[in-house]
């Protein structure tokens, strides 16, 4: 038998309500022992699993106590008994045991063992008879007297039941002989009868009873693996439905227990797993500071620095982690165990550990009675945090001062650090870009170059820059192309000027001469003008006289066309007589026709008579001939008289208009005269302002030379200001033209004024090409 | 027409009647009045013609045809005038100083009968030899057939040889139907 020593006289006291639950193999060996058995224990987990047992026996129980237990058990009986444990430092305490053997298959499996608190009452006896049965003064069970009473009252009920039946036929069977006897046969009868009556309900009842506790018992096993069915016969009415109904209550009870249990054992599955692949890193100790948590990420946490922990911790490595006292951090002061026993709430530090900057939360985590029960720690690695923040920080006091040519080493970041830091480095690429654009662009413009713009691309105010500075470089360029063009225009202007102002000089000077010869001219005009006058008066008579003339052929014409008119009406008459001598005629012939038939009606006699009716005949249409000839004569010559009056007239209206257009021709004579007087005047006065002009011209010529002059020195002038715009290099359409001319100026200056004159038929050259544009 | 042609014409008369006086006694020789309807020129027996007239306006009488004019009193006897020209639907008739009446008579035993026709002019007495006159053709003139006895050809012009009893009969005939 193992005797585990030290002991001391401490005594450690179960608290009320704490149930201690281990499971131990057929052999004894511990499978399983809750937190409170490894609490008041004081052995570790890992210490208790897979020892025996007996590791937490205390040397004073007697050694019949256990040989009891084990036996009990062996007969798959549950075992109850006071028992005395060892802590591990050798303290006691006291337990009310409860072991009884685990099935399973109908085949014992285990043992559980389920300790409950003991009264103080319970203890004290148990205390007694261990110390009596240790001092050989009591045995567990009863001896003698008591031993024959226990085994007596432990006969079985069916033996009870027969000794007591055939304690009770003995004087039946005395009364029995005495009734044979007196021969009183229906009162034998009867006896026997209610006799066998009685023996036959009793063997029933009997039978009833076994059977019905022999399946109350398998009932109750079927309980104790959890195998609860329940067809019991619930509607008995006596002692035995009361027993199936408390069963069956309890069975009711025990399922609702273990469903309640599957239920929070689920949903603590679920938190477990949930915190288990939680982005932060969790450790969870028990209330003795023992790590029983470590979820994902805070083992890869500790993977990360463990190489470097264990340059402070030799024997850390997160595989050994579980289990272990949280002390293994001994250099950590928010993990040791005075600060962790004060600790009330959640307490946040940061510390370097081992080269890693830890961030550290602490919370102690409470029973509902307010019982400590463990704490959870939730660890943070801020060291590439730390070190970016650090680098960051460089890098923008280094922006700060202008320097630019900094970057973020992005080798050994990963995740959010390092896209934080890529982006950070992007941003600075483009502030340089951006100002290293803006310098170029400046200098070259300081050099008068102002070929160069910003391609690059960007955005927001970035872009606006450099719109903003291309489009000032544009404007500047096209200024100084505006001016250049401006210069040249007028250079080559005040050279036309120049030149025109000497063909102005000559010309002003033809222009006096020309002056002098109108003068002369003017002169001789005048005395045109003069005989002109002189002889429109002349004009003026001649046309009075011709007036007269046409209206006294206007008189003749009208005598014309009355005489005519006196023609026509005697020819009318003419036409009347010959029509009387027509119709004679006809009756004439009418006259010798109808003699004719009388003539031939008279026959023979009447041949004379037709003869000279013939002849009369004859004449009467001879003459109606002529008088129709007459006839057509006469009215041939009236006709002619009527178109001779219409010429007549005619020739009247043309007299009468002769002589209006002659009184007109006579007042434009008039006219003529009275303009002629005008122009005299006005050629005198022609002839002063010749004169006037004269002096005018002379002044004008004296100013032509003067402007040439001034025009000469104008171009003077353009052409030094186009030799300055030369300094600015510009992209444009006339640009080569004047990077020929800047260089041909630098390149020689002794020879200036060669390349001055070259550089101007360069120019001239350049016109000749725009002439031709 | 010129003066001289005109005398030559008429000397071709004078020798035509000449020839007509010189065969006389044959007695084939029988005269006829021409006279000219529209274009066509026509002829009657002059014995039939009893006087001819220059046109006067004539006295109208109700409910006759269109073509009968009217009545004339001649010398005491009322004669009736139609126009042969309405009569032969030949032109629209217009009456002049020179339009003329021929007073035609049959000669049908005691009972005579007078009548007008207004005609556009009287042209000639013509002569002419029996054995000259032609029948009529069916067709060819205006006027029908039953009036004409025949054509004959006078100095190359046609006349139309109308039967004035045929004439007036179909006159009387109408009358009647009336």
């Amino acid at each position: 038998m193992k005797i585990n020593m030290p002991i001391t006289n401490n005594e450690v006291v179960m608290k009320p309500n704490t149930i201690l639950v281990t499971r131990t193999d057929l052999k004894g060996i511990i499978t399983f022992a809750n937190d409170a058995f490894v609490e008041i224990s004081g052995f570790t987990r890992e210490e208790l699993v897979g020892s025996s047992h007996n590791i937490v026996r205390h040397p004073e129980m007697p050694a019949a106590a256990f040989e009891d237990m084990w036996r009990t058990l062996k007969q798959n009986r549950p075992w109850q008994g006071m028992v005395k444990n060892r802590t591990k430092t050798g303290d006691y305490y006291w337990v009310n045991a409860n072991a009884m053997p685990l099935f399973e298959n109908n085949a014992v499996k285990g043992y559980l063992s389920v300790r409950l608190t003991p009264s103080r009452a319970e203890i004290d006896a148990a205390n007694q008879l261990y110390r009596k049965i240790n001092a050989k003064e009591a045995t567990l069970h009863p001896t003698g007297l008591a031993a024959v009473h226990k085994r007596l009252a432990e006969i079985s009920l069916g033996k009870k039941m027969a000794i007591s039946a055939s304690l009770l036929l003995l004087p039946n069977a005395l009364l029995f002989r005495e009734l044979v006897t007196t021969e009183n046969y229906p009162l034998i009868g009867t006896f026997a009868l209610t006799t066998l009556l009685a023996f036959w309900i009793m063997s029933s009842a009997i039978r009833t009873t076994r059977n019905f506790f022999s399946s109350a018992v398998h009932e109750l096993y079927r309980l104790s693996v959890n195998e609860f069915s329940p067809p019991l016969n619930l509607t008995r009415n006596d002692q035995f439905g009361d027993l199936f109904r408390g069963i069956y209550v309890a069975g009711v009870k025990l399922g609702d227990d273990i469903a309640q249990g599957k239920q929070e054992n689920s949903n603590s599955l679920r938190i477990i797993q949930g915190l288990k692949y939680a982005e932060c890193s969790i450790l969870i100790t028990n209330a003795n500071s023992e790590i029983i948590f470590v979820n994902q990420a805070a083992e890869q946490l500790f993977l990360r620095a463990q190489q470097n922990i264990q340059t402070i911790i030799p024997d850390f490595s997160v595989q050994k982690l579980l289990g272990s006292p949280i002390s293994i951090f001994h250099n950590i002061p928010a993990l040791q165990k005075t600060e962790l026993e004060n600790l009330q709430h959640s307490k946040t530090s940061q510390f370097d550990l081992a080269g890693h900057t830890m961030q550290l939360a602490v919370k102690p985590v409470f029973e509902k009675d307010g019982e400590r029960i463990g704490y959870v720690a939730e660890w943070l690695d801020r060291t590439i945090e730390v070190k970016v923040e650090l680098e960051i920080e460089h890098l923008v006091s280094a922006i700060k001062e202008g320097d630019l040519s900094k970057r973020i080493d992005l080798s050994d970041k990963n995740g959010f650090m390092k896209s934080l830091s890529v982006n950070i480095n992007d941003l600075t690429d483009v502030i340089e870009n951006v100002f290293n654009d803006i310098n170029h662009i400046i200098g070259k413009l300081a050099e008068g170059d102002l070929t160069n713009s910003i391609h690059s691309e960007y955005q927001g105010v970035y872009a606006q820059c450099k719109d903003n500075m291309n489009d000032a470089i544009l404007k500047i360029s096209e200024f100084i192309l505006q001016i250049r063009e401006a210069a040249d225009f007028v250079n080559t202007s005040s050279q036309e000027m120049a030149s025109g102002n000497n063909n102005l000089s000559n010309r002003v000077e033809q222009q006096a001469a020309s002056l002098e010869e109108t003068a002369a001219s003017m002169q001789e005009l005048s005395s045109t003008v003069i005989s002109n006058a002189e002889n429109t008066k002349n004009a003026t008579v001649v046309v009075k006289s011709a007036a007269q003339l046409a209206e006294k052929g206007g008189e003749v014409v009208k005598s014309a066309i009355s005489a005519m008119q006196a023609i026509n009406e005697s020819s009318n008459r003419i036409a009347e007589i010959i029509g009387v001598i027509d119709e004679i005629a006809f009756q004439t012939n009418l006259l010798a026709l109808n003699a004719s038939v009388e003539a031939a009606r008279a026959g023979e006699q009447g041949r004379g008579f037709s003869v000279v009716a013939t002849e009369v005949r004859n004449l009467a249409q001879r003459s109606a001939t002529a008088a129709k000839q007459s006839n057509e004569l006469i009215q041939n010559s009236v006709q002619e008289v009527r178109s001779g009056t219409a010429f007549v007239n005619e020739t009247g209206a043309a007299l009468m208009e002769i002589v209006d257009s002659i009184i007109h021709v006579g007042t434009i004579v008039g006219h003529i005269t009275a303009a002629s007087n005008e122009q005299s005047a006005g050629i005198n006065q022609v002839n002063q302002a010749v004169s006037q002009m004269d002096d005018i011209t002379q002044q004008n010529a004296a100013l032509a030379e003067q402007a040439a002059a001034g025009s000469m020195a104008m171009s003077e002038q353009s052409a030094k200001m186009t030799h300055l715009l030369n300094f600015f290099k510009v992209n444009g359409k006339s640009s080569a033209v004047y990077s020929a001319k800047a260089t041909l100026a630098t390149s020689k200056p002794a020879a200036n004024k060669q390349s001055v004159a070259k550089s101007k038929v360069v120019a001239n050259a350049n016109f000749e090409d725009w002439e031709e544009f | 027409m010129s003066e001289k042609n005109e005398n030559e014409n008429e000397i071709d008369a004078l020798e035509d009647e000449n020839s007509a006086k010189k065969s006389s006694d044959t007695s084939t020789i029988i005269q006829y009045l021409s006279f000219v309807l529209g274009k066509e020129e026509y002829g009657v027996d002059i014995l039939r013609v009893q006087e001819i007239r220059s046109w006067e306006p004539v006295s109208r009488v109700p409910n006759v045809p269109f073509y009968e004019k009217g009545v004339v009193n001649l010398r005491g006897a009322i004669v009736p005038i139609i126009d042969l020209r309405e009569r032969f639907s030949l032109s629209k008739p217009e009456y002049t100083p020179l339009t003329v009446v021929v007073v035609l008579q049959t000669g049908s035993g005691s009972h005579t009968r007078i009548m007008g026709v207004v005609v556009d002019s009287v042209s000639d007495v013509i002569s002419i030899e029996r054995t000259d006159i032609q029948s009529a053709p069916d067709f060819g003139t205006k006027v029908s057939n039953e009036f004409i006895n025949g054509l004959v050809s006078v100095n190359e012009r046609m006349v139309m040889l109308l039967d004035v009893d045929k004439l007036l009969l179909l006159e009387t005939l109408e009358q009647n139907d009336y």
